[in-house]
């Protein structure tokens, strides 16, 4: 089942990285105390906040996308990611789609700047019928403000009250507005039922050291800061070189405008530093931990351990550097480095990377890596200027069919999959171009069409993570933890909270080079009290009253 | 290059043979520096990706590989997306070239009554632009959106080609024209019959600079073009290269190594897309040939 | 304007009517070119009053509130302002010092040569980077500039330098990296327009000056040089006029935390700070300000030109 291991990495990838850098819902605000039950609930929280679809109506509700099943339309759909790679003609699953609902898509993929196309249709009002884009994006707040986008619990109520039988409460509780209305929905979400239905929910975020230069040096104990620093000092002197090439003791992220993400989330991640103490939101970035681990990768600066590499590479130097396994360790992102490792594995598996256990507090906590939260990856929305807003929701509804799941995940039923046992079991054809060939799968038979995908639900379906990605995968699952309540919606772009955020950011991405290269530890000090005043001057507590705002928002609505 | 060498000498100076002997050295040297990034980058989309990201490919691919251009012509579209590239840099050009010249001809004549403030006017475009939204909204008003004539027509006008064309028709002799207008031709018919085939230097020029801009343009095909039947090849590769990024991660678990990878893939549609092109200028370069012009003054 | 020849038909005795009447084709082909740029620059122009309020993408241009100068004024009070004018300038003087006059010795140089064949290849060559990516291009520099990279190899080698430097890491090289990197790219596409210029020469002229005994250095310098001056004049004017805009994707390549302080300029401020968040006001007005500068350049350029030499853009 390559197949959910490639959603893992794709959607995964991508719906963890927008978790820890602070995703959430739109600006949603205060909704009601009753849909915070959600999950537990039956009852749906729409109906309550007075649009009306009562619970009988809902059971008895008829699936609306097959009343028009010989009514053929085509729908704009625009997915706001360049990279998107597939067309809506050519698999066996789409074939299905549009026989089951008798609607075809366009869809309008941008190239190069996302933001730009997206911007330009909604200045200019020509959104399609159906949007998806990141839940984090700026525009979502934006194209609701503006009523840009229809409410789906509006459209469930008027044309098809099966909605809700098919849609996750918890996930409609999550997106509900202040207006009561929902504007969108997530794919790749994970409430909180869903950690516990599934149990393995793996975090992207691993300390990985060299398997065979680590067991050369007996395996020393890198949690702390002395032996993390010392075990870096011994693998340079034991292996200075790589093939003719320094050793890069410890690799992070690209280096960039904002910062370094490794050395600064992760990091504090790692350091089970909280987000909020007692109920208030915490300054992670002055928390004592974290400045003492700062300090040591300051010394690991001074003993030439931090390679100038780290701070000039971009992300195709550094995927290079890993196949020639010229890193001794990385505090990175696993699934960054997954084509890597395998081209690694392939010639030599004992000079793969492997997950170990990475700095720690001081007191030993264990680590807290987030893992998928309930916000997702991307949401789908549905654009006001739709001609066809009935069979848009119909279309929701269809897509949220556990047979429209597994088509997505296996290909239609009889291609991809038969049931046994009222279980999907994979054609042996269909698993096999998909273990050899994903991108062949994908535009043959499953379509890859990700936009309403529920991950939670795919993994039931799901293979365990095999060598040499395996490994670095499982020793997440005991730290990975999700983080739905610290999931900060990103402010309006012309706020004043995203100035003081862009100000803030851009400050410590010329600070944090400065405090690991500093000489002295003094001077780091120095450094690091600068920063804090010029943080402060900057607005630092709008933009923690602004978190703080969100946090409790976000209790609120998940009833903690 | 020695033949040629060997018949002139004895007309020359030894001076004159130091100088061209250095000359000769000197254009080597900058052929070799500005070939090997080319080089680089054809080797590399001829080998393996996967092995390509151990680096140190420098001269000859290590593993060799036909795969990069297999991907990249592995679907049909791209002949589409080819076919609207060629048709709008033809017409695209042609209209450029043909309407700037008229353009410029006739601000290139200091009698033409307003021209400060025609040029001023051109000058100012140079400089100032609103920006990617109201001229978004200006097509979208002139019907211009998932239509052909939006890689034509807004591009059918450049003042700083018009400059560059006022510079050279400055330069030709004015007893040219005198003698036309005398013959009764009006300043349209002289444009046509006498500026025009003097100037093939700079029509030719220009025709590149144009042609090179609607080839390379990606930028109309993804804001103005929603049609995958109107997409520009440019528009189309670009598209492939960044879905290669994520293909990569999304093949992580498929069993193989794919042996394309992002980069490689970008390298092999680079020479792709920049091959057709540059082709073209050894077809041009016959109009850079010393004297044509005054040659036909005398004449 | 448009309807100035027909008006002039009349034969009315103003003068003026008269002239336009005169030039009627010449008048009839400007105006095309007038009425597209109406269209197809002056409208959208409107667009520069974004920079003067707050705009939102999901409300007109009209509806956006009036700021004035704020945004302008945000951008001056900035504490890197200072720094990145001084970059961007520093950056654009020497490309001007440099990478503009070296196409003119080099389409020069290439003229002299005396095989055509030869010509041709070498003329073809030199384009050819113009066609690379800076993706692409400054992937390769970063991996020839690193500390084990082929510049160090060769630099050491020839006993240059006693240790290897990463270049990139160091602020101080990060200009004359972006001069050489930037001629190496385009020196081969600048020259075209002067081979183009040079090709126009009268070969009598040379066969004159030879009669006379000049050697080659006193034909390039009494005759290619002066001929082409008048596109040189105007190339110079166009390039100091562009003295605000950054090679953008050059830059922001070869750009990183550690070369930051010499590195970072308007373009790639105005990315970071305006374009990620969709900052469409602030982006518009630091737009407008190198716009205004730009101009104003431009018009000492042409000024300072056409003083000196007599050619100029109007």
């Amino acid at each position: 089942m390559r197949k959910t291991k490639k959603w893992l990495a794709a959607l995964l990838a991508a719906a963890l990285l927008v978790s820890t850098a602070a995703c959430g819902s739109p600006s949603s605000s205060g909704s009601s105390s009753e849909s915070s039950k959600g999950s537990s609930s039956a009852s749906s929280a729409v109906s309550q906040e007075g649009s009306e679809p009562s619970t009988a109506d809902v059971s008895d509700a008829e699936p609306g996308w097959k009343q028009h099943a010989d009514e053929p339309i085509t729908l704009q759909w625009y997915v706001n990611y360049s990279w998107f790679p597939r067309k809506w003609e050519g698999s066996k699953a789409t074939e299905k789609y549009i026989k089951d609902t008798g609607i075809n898509v366009e869809l309008i993929i941008p190239a190069g700047n996302e933001a730009e196309k997206l911007n330009t249709m909604i200045a200019s009002d020509t959104l399609p019928d159906l949007i998806t884009l990141g839940c984090t994006d700026t525009q979502v707040a934006e194209m609701i403000d503006a009523e840009m986008v229809l409410p789906l619990n509006k459209l469930a109520d008027e044309h098809d009250p099966y909605f809700y039988k098919v849609a996750n409460q918890e996930r409609l509780d999550w997106y509900t507005q202040d207006d009561g209305n929902v504007y969108g929905y997530p794919n790749a979400s994970y409430s909180f039922s869903d950690y516990e239905k599934y149990g393995n929910i793996p975090s992207n975020q691993v300390y990985m050291v060299r398997k065979d230069m680590y067991e050369a040096l007996g395996k020393p104990d890198m949690t702390t800061p002395e032996g993390f620093v010392n075990t870096l000092v011994a693998a340079k002197e034991k292996f200075p070189d790589v093939d003719g090439s320094p050793l890069i003791p410890l690799g992070t992220h690209e280096f960039g405008d904002t910062g370094c993400w490794a050395l600064e989330s992760y990091l504090q991640n790692f350091l089970a530093i909280p987000y909020e103490v007692d109920g208030k939101w915490y300054d992670r970035y002055t928390d004592p931990e974290y400045i003492t681990w700062l300090k040591a990768l300051r010394e690991c600066g001074e003993k030439g351990l931090l390679a100038n590499d780290i701070f000039v590479d971009k992300r195709s130097q550094m995927e290079e550097k890993i196949v020639q396994g010229r890193y001794f360790s990385m505090l990175y992102q696993r699934t960054d480095m997954a084509t890597q490792q395998k081209i690694v594995y392939e010639n030599d598996p004992e000079k793969i990377y492997i997950a170990i256990d990475g700095p720690k507090n001081s007191k030993g906590d264990d680590y807290t890596l987030p893992g998928g939260s309930i916000q997702g990856w991307t949401l789908t929305m549905i654009g006001a200027n739709t001609e066809h807003p009935d069979r848009c929701i119909q279309f929701f509804s269809y897509f949220m069919e556990p047979e429209t799941q597994m088509t997505m995940h296996f290909g239609p039923e009889g291609v991809g999959y038969t049931m046994v046992d009222g279980k999907p079991k994979w054609i042996e054809e269909a698993k096999e171009l998909s273990d050899k060939d994903t991108d062949a799968f994908e535009n043959q038979i499953n379509g890859g069409m990700w936009m309403l995908l529920d991950y939670a639900m795919q993994l039931e379906w799901s293979d365990p993570p095999k060598d040499p990605l395996g490994q670095l995968e499982e020793w997440t699952y005991d730290y990975a933890f999700n983080p739905s309540v610290y999931n900060i919606t990103t402010p309006a772009a012309d706020s004043e909270e995203m100035t003081i955020k862009t100000n803030i950011e851009a400050l410590w991405g010329k600070t944090l080079p400065k405090l690991l290269l500093a000489p002295t530890e003094e001077e780091f000090d120095q450094i690091f009290e600068q920063w804090k005043k010029d943080r402060d001057a900057a607005g630092f507590d709008k933009w923690m009253a602004y978190q703080q705002a969100q946090y409790e928002k976000n209790k609120e609505k998940l009833g903690l | 290059m020695a033949a040629a060498t060997k018949n002139w000498r004895k007309q020359r100076t030894t001076g004159e043979i130091i100088f061209d002997v250095l000359i000769v050295i000197l254009m080597c040297a900058i052929c070799f520096i500005t070939i090997y990034p080319i080089w680089y980058v054809i080797v590399n989309s001829f080998n393996d990706g996967a092995d390509a990201m151990r680096g140190g490919i420098f001269w000859w691919p290590r593993v060799f590989s036909l795969e990069n251009y297999k991907t990249v012509f592995k679907d049909s579209s791209i002949l589409t997306a080819f076919g609207v590239t060629v048709l709008r840099t033809l017409v695209g050009t042609v209209l450029n070239v043909f309407f700037t010249a008229m353009v410029a001809y006739g601000l290139s004549k200091t009698r033409l009554i307003g021209r400060n403030f025609y040029l001023t006017m051109g000058i100012i475009t140079m400089m100032f632009n609103g920006g990617l939204i109201p001229t978004f909204l200006l097509y979208k008003n002139l019907n211009l959106l998932d239509n052909f004539l939006v890689f034509v027509i807004p591009a059918m006008f450049s003042f700083y080609n018009a400059i560059i064309f006022m510079s050279f028709f400055r330069e030709i002799p004015a007893s040219l024209e005198e003698s036309a207008e005398i013959d009764g031709a009006n300043d349209f018919l002289i444009f046509l019959r006498i500026i025009l085939p003097l100037s093939k230097p700079v029509l030719a020029t220009i025709a590149l600079f144009s042609g090179v801009y609607h080839w390379n343009d990606y930028f109309s095909g993804v804001i103005y073009i929603n049609k995958p039947s109107l997409q520009p090849i440019q528009t189309y590769l670009y598209r492939m290269v960044a879905e290669a990024g994520s293909n990569q991660m999304a093949a992580q678990t498929a069993d193989v190594v794919k042996s394309t990878t992002s980069m490689s893939l970008k390298l092999a549609t680079m020479v792709v897309t920049t091959l057709p092109i540059v082709c073209v200028y050894p077809f041009l370069q016959k109009y850079f040939v010393k004297g044509m012009m005054i040659g036909a003054v005398k004449g | 304007m448009v309807s100035a020849p027909a008006k002039a038909e009349r034969k009315s005795a103003h003068p003026k009517l008269q002239g336009l009447w005169k030039q009627r084709y010449l008048q009839l082909m400007v105006i095309p070119g007038i009425i597209w740029m109406f269209i197809f620059n002056y409208i959208p122009m409107v667009g520069i009053v974004i920079g003067f309020k707050n705009f939102k993408i999901t409300k007109s241009i009209w509806e956006a509130p009036w700021v004035g100068f704020e945004h302008f004024a945000a951008f001056f009070q900035d504490e890197s302002f200072g720094n990145i004018m001084v970059n961007t300038l520093g950056i654009a003087l020497l490309k001007l010092l440099i990478c503009f006059p070296l196409p003119i010795l080099f389409a020069i140089l290439l003229n002299e040569l005396r095989s055509v064949k030869f010509k041709r290849v070498v003329q073809t060559i030199s384009y050819l980077p113009h066609f690379l990516s800076w993706v692409v291009l400054g992937g390769i520099m970063i991996t020839w500039l690193s500390d084990v990279g082929m510049i160090n190899e060769i630099l050491v080698g020839a006993g240059i330098l006693k240790e290897p430097i990463t270049f990139l890491a160091e602020p101080k090289y990060f200009w004359g990296l972006a001069v050489i990197s930037d001629l190496w790219k385009e020196m081969g596409w600048s020259a075209i327009i002067y081979l183009a210029a040079i090709s126009g020469i009268d070969q009598s002229m040379y066969e004159a000056a030879t009669v006379d005994g000049a050697n080659k250095i006193q034909k390039i310098w009494n005759i290619t040089l002066p001929a082409i001056r008048g596109t040189i004049a105007i190339m110079f004017i166009l390039a100091v006029s562009g003295i605000m805009n950054s090679n953008f994707d050059q830059i922001f390549i070869l750009k990183n935390v550690l070369n930051a302080p010499r590195s970072e300029v308007i373009d790639t401020y105005v990315y970071q700070m305006g374009m990620r968040v969709g900052r469409y006001s602030y982006a518009t007005a630091i737009g407008l300000f190198k716009s205004v500068v730009s101009m104003i350049l431009l018009v000492i350029a042409n000024f300072t030109t056409s003083k000196l030499q007599g050619s100029s853009l109007f």
